[in-house]
């Protein structure tokens, strides 16, 4: 052997150590990866999976029915009609011609609009939404690659005008614009759900991929105090007065005395819920001109009176003056006065409505009489601190709290601003201005013994499993007047019904009380009057209480000849029904 | 013959056609309104590399040291011929020779082999001289001269870093299983460590905005998720299919990532397709192939007592080992990204072609061996 192979020889054996060195470290090296791909598939798998697919599914919502909106008959008065929306989805169109073809003579659309929409390039082009379900079932059976048909909801008032002001509607994206839609939009709307689809880096959908739905909540059903029954025949009455009477509006407000639930709230002219941005033919005329503002005119004709506008309440207003003398003790059932027809007051003479004058006459003849200078006299003794006073204690400066929104406040005289005359005319219910519904309120709480509740319509939310239950707490303050006050009250306006101003209000079998007034609207002299009503019954132990106004009614305008009569009418039907349901 | 040799690359070839196809499809559907486009093209090449295959290992591998040099120069002489109008440029890199036959081919695979049988043969002759010439300066040049030109001119005309790091890859491997020492490689290890590390504290420290296209490289690879949506999109995005594939995978075809998200997911990055598909189970299978793969070449290289036989197996041992390593170390974020295919699987003709006909030599050398 050589030295040169013997050296080869060793240097092949150290050869071979080396090549399964490298075998052995190359071999090493790939067991490392082998766990640094286990720690990413085992370890990282979620954090890596959830933001892929983040990137891979594209989002579509499912709007949450709403809840719906249910009387105290269990009526439903705003409900969820199912609507489907019409779209097309560029890429996956194999028939595009078909495809405009039958949606446009599906849709009734014409064919320039559908082609534009079907030819434009774009993720997902909306044809057509709220079509009826109908119309969208056809079209999802005629099966065309690329067409979609998504179900969806529409709010929907099967009562069309009933109680329109006080429901209010939704928009676009379901939300209310306005009354108890808006005031309990966190309980009726629901949660969106969503749709979400696989699809490639360019945004087109996989199909056969498979989607994943989170399913949308639907919103809470609000049960509301509202009868619809009393609410149908008070539309009824109200419409009938706006009528013969030709009066700009009819309010009827329904309310139980005791507990604050309204049980019915009209405002005539009424507006059609499932169409409220089409004009009602008051408006129709005003909406046509040039210069309307349609935005503006809406909003009129969306107006709820009864808590969004004041008004001068007149002789309605007496109650709260004889509340404040009673309780003051300025004044008794059995004082006598005098009425010569007018009073001076400082500087200035106001008439009585009898220009004649009523004589010689007690407190409660006085009020049966809708006495102005005795009404006055009272305001005089009580004098500008004390009525001011009282009339803050009523509540009238406040707003009633009503779960409704827009309601307007008191329009009234700072206090070192009324002097004598200003206090003569509030004592008899002029110079200031105070919404219906906080008019009814005070006096549900002077007649019901002195508990200041606060109006509203929502009773409880009910979830669609009705497994969560709300039910809705007011306020409620005691003792706005003593028991006495208020039984002497009670005691005067049945009087003022039995043989009073207020006898057309009364009503056979049932227990009346009452007050009416005519009051002249601003400016004076304009000839233009309000007309209206409060009644309630029964009237030793109040449970329900109307109030009727019929804003500038032509020919007769006396609120005791024809505001009352439309109370009256209302209690003949409604006092046996309450009755009937065991109502209190 | 080592028949498990052979089972094991004829597995790897079909799966890579397989994967491929799926890795591929949906994206061909689209851009050329064939799913199969990508499948058509690496099947023919697959075949015509089973042919080569076939054909080489026919051959007494003893005369590939008769074309040593030659080998050489037609490695570089393809590599210069990338300047001509021949080159063909995609992605703002000139890689591939248009052979005017509807057919390209790049000039670093064809390096590769070449380097392998002229380093071989290099080394098997200074041995014969004696003398332990290999140990001094003067024999390491020899050997390790011809492959730095040659990966340096893959970097400098090809612009391909990748190819040139397998080229000095297989060649300090292929020397230090030659060379009897140890201690030289030991330092040149720690050094390189040390290097490693001064290019990542380099990189990092300086201004984010600043440096070298490499360095922001690095910088991406050592926190991805800041650079989702530019440097490290592609590595984001394999990651993303890494990781949904789980234990078990989505199950084949069912990749999400290769939908456009993984752009070009049949190329470098189709390891992290096989995860998402085939879950942690397919990516240890085929993990262990390549062992196996490698296993296979070590026993043949030691079984053989011919020295130039044995280097050439170890050179091709080395080829796919370091390829393989490198290809998943990229896709897992385990290294900086650099384009480098997974051997057998990744889209690409030329690789495939001289892949398998590597394959056909180490079969020859296995027919020898005691």
């Amino acid at each position: 052997m050589s030295v040169k192979n013997s050296a080869g020889r060793r240097n092949m054996t150290i050869q071979k150590r080396k090549t399964f060195i490298v075998c052995v470290l190359s071999i090493a090296a790939l067991m490392a990866l082998g766990v640094r791909v286990g720690y990413l598939m085992i370890m990282c798998s979620e954090h890596y999976t959830e933001l892929a697919q983040m990137l891979h599914e594209r989002e579509r919502d499912i709007k949450a029915a709403r809840g719906r909106i249910i009387d105290s008959t269990g009526t439903v008065l705003a409900d969820n009609k199912t609507v489907c929306t019409i779209s097309v989805i560029h890429n996956q169109i194999k028939e595009p011609e078909k495809v405009i073809e039958a949606l446009s003579k599906e849709l009734d659309l014409t064919e320039e609009y559908v082609r534009k929409r079907v030819e434009k390039y774009s993720a997902r082009e909306r044809i057509k939404s709220n079509v009826d379900k109908e119309t969208g079932d056809r079209i999802r059976n005629l099966d065309l690659a690329g067409v979609k048909v998504d179900e969806d909801y529409k709010r929907y008032y099967p009562y069309d005008e009933l109680a329109s002001k006080v429901l209010g509607f939704t928009g676009a994206d379901n939300q209310g614009i306005i009354g108890l839609e808006v005031s309990y939009e966190k309980y009726l709307t629901g949660k969106k759900g969503q749709i979400l689809t696989l699809t490639d880096a360019r945004g087109v959908e996989l199909e056969g991929m498979g989607e994943r739905r989170k399913e949308p909540q639907a919103g809470s059903d609000l049960y509301v105090s509202l009868d619809i029954n009393i609410q149908k025949y008070a539309t009824q009455l109200a419409k009938q007065a706006y009528k013969t009477k030709q009066a700009a509006g009819v309010s009827i407000i329904v309310m139980n005395v005791n507990s604050g639930e309204i049980l019915a709230m009209v405002d005539v002219p009424e507006f059609n819920l499932n169409e409220p941005y089409t004009f009602i033919d008051e408006f129709s005329a005003q909406a046509a001109a040039p210069s309307a503002n349609a935005q503006d005119l809406l909003n009129q004709m969306w107006r709820n009176g009864c808590i969004n506008d004041t008004y001068e309440p007149g002789s309605t207003f007496k109650i709260i003056t004889a509340s404040a003398g009673l309780e003051e003790g300025v004044v008794t059932l059995e004082d006598q006065f005098s009425c010569s027809g007018s009073i001076l007051v400082d500087d200035r003479t106001i008439h009585c409505h009898k220009r004649g004058g009523h004589g010689a006459e007690s407190f409660v003849q006085a009020t049966m009489n809708s006495c102005n200078p005795v009404f006055i006299t009272v305001g005089l003794r009580l004098g500008p601190e004390k009525y001011y006073k009282y009339f803050t204690d009523f509540g009238l400066r406040q707003k009633t709290g009503i779960d409704l929104s827009g309601e307007a406040g008191t329009i009234v005289h700072k206090l070192e601003n009324i002097g004598n005359v200003e206090l003569a005319t509030m004592s008899f219910g002029q110079s200031f201005q105070i919404t219906p519904i906080r008019l009814m309120t005070t006096v549900a709480a002077l007649i019901n013994g002195g508990k200041m509740v606060t109006p509203h319509f929502g009773v409880k939310a009910v979830s669609e499993d009705e497994s969560v239950v709300e039910r809705f707490e007011y306020p409620v303050s005691e003792g706005v007047v003593s028991e006495e006050t208020s039984e002497k009250l009670r005691y005067i306006l049945e009087q003022v019904v039995e043989n009073g101003g207020g006898k057309n209000g009364y009503v056979e079998g049932f227990r009346v009380g009452g007050k009416t007034a005519t009051s002249q609207t601003l400016p004076r002299g304009s000839g233009r009057y309000i007309a209206s009503f409060l009644g309630f019954a029964p009237a030793d132990e109040p449970k329900v209480m109307a109030l009727a106004i019929i804003d500038t009614p032509q020919g007769v305008y006396y609120g005791g000849q024809i505001a009352a009569p439309v109370v009256r009418q209302l209690f003949e039907n409604i006092l046996p029904y309450l009755e009937e349901k065991g109502y209190n | 013959m080592d028949y498990v040799l052979l089972a094991v690359v004829l597995f790897l070839a079909g799966f890579g056609l397989l994967m491929v196809y799926s890795a591929s499809s949906y994206e061909a559907g689209i851009d050329f309104g064939d799913s199969a486009y990508y499948l058509k093209r690496q099947g023919f090449s697959t075949v015509l590399g089973f042919i080569a295959m076939f054909f080489v290992s026919k051959i007494n591998y003893k005369v590939w040291q008769r074309f040593d040099v030659a080998a050489l120069l037609v490695s570089v002489a393809l590599i210069f011929l990338l300047l001509t109008p021949l080159g063909v440029t995609k992605n703002g890199a000139t890689r591939w020779l248009d052979l005017k036959i509807g057919l390209t081919l790049q000039p670093a695979e064809v390096a590769k082999i070449g380097i392998i049988i002229y380093l071989a043969s290099i080394i098997q002759r200074l041995e014969e001289r004696g003398k332990n010439i290999i140990r001094t300066p003067k024999g390491v040049a020899i050997i390790m001269v011809p492959p730095t030109i040659v990966a340096g001119l893959i970097y400098i005309i090809s612009d391909n870093l990748s190819s040139a790091i397998i080229v000095m890859g297989i060649a300090v491997a292929m020397l230090f299983v030659a060379v009897p020492d140890y201690k030289w490689f030991v330092l040149l290890g720690a050094a390189a460590v040390a290097g490693v590390i001064l290019v990542v504290v380099i990189a990092t420290s300086g201004d984010a905005e600043g440096g070298t296209f490499r360095m922001a490289r690095i910088r991406a690879w050592l926190d991805p998720e800041a650079y989702s949506t530019d440097r490290a999109f592609q590595t984001i995005q394999a990651l993303y299919a890494i990781g949904s594939g789980g234990i078990w995978g989505k199950g084949l075809g069912q990749s999400m990532q290769k939908r456009n998200f993984l752009p070009e997911a049949q190329n470098d990055m189709i390891f992290s397709i096989i995860c998402e598909e085939l879950g942690l189970f397919g990516a240890m299978t085929v993990i262990l192939l390549f062992v196996v793969l490698i296993w296979s070449c070590m026993v043949i290289a030691n079984k053989t007592s011919d020295r130039f036989g044995s280097l050439l197996v170890v050179g091709v041992m080395a080829h796919y080992a370091i390829q393989v390593i490198l290809n998943i170390a990229v896709v897992t974020n385990s290294i900086p990204n650099t384009g480098i295919t997974l051997p057998f699987i990744s889209y690409g003709g030329s690789a495939i072609l001289f892949l398998l006909s590597e394959i056909g030599i180490v079969l020859n050398i296995s027919k020898k061996c005691k």
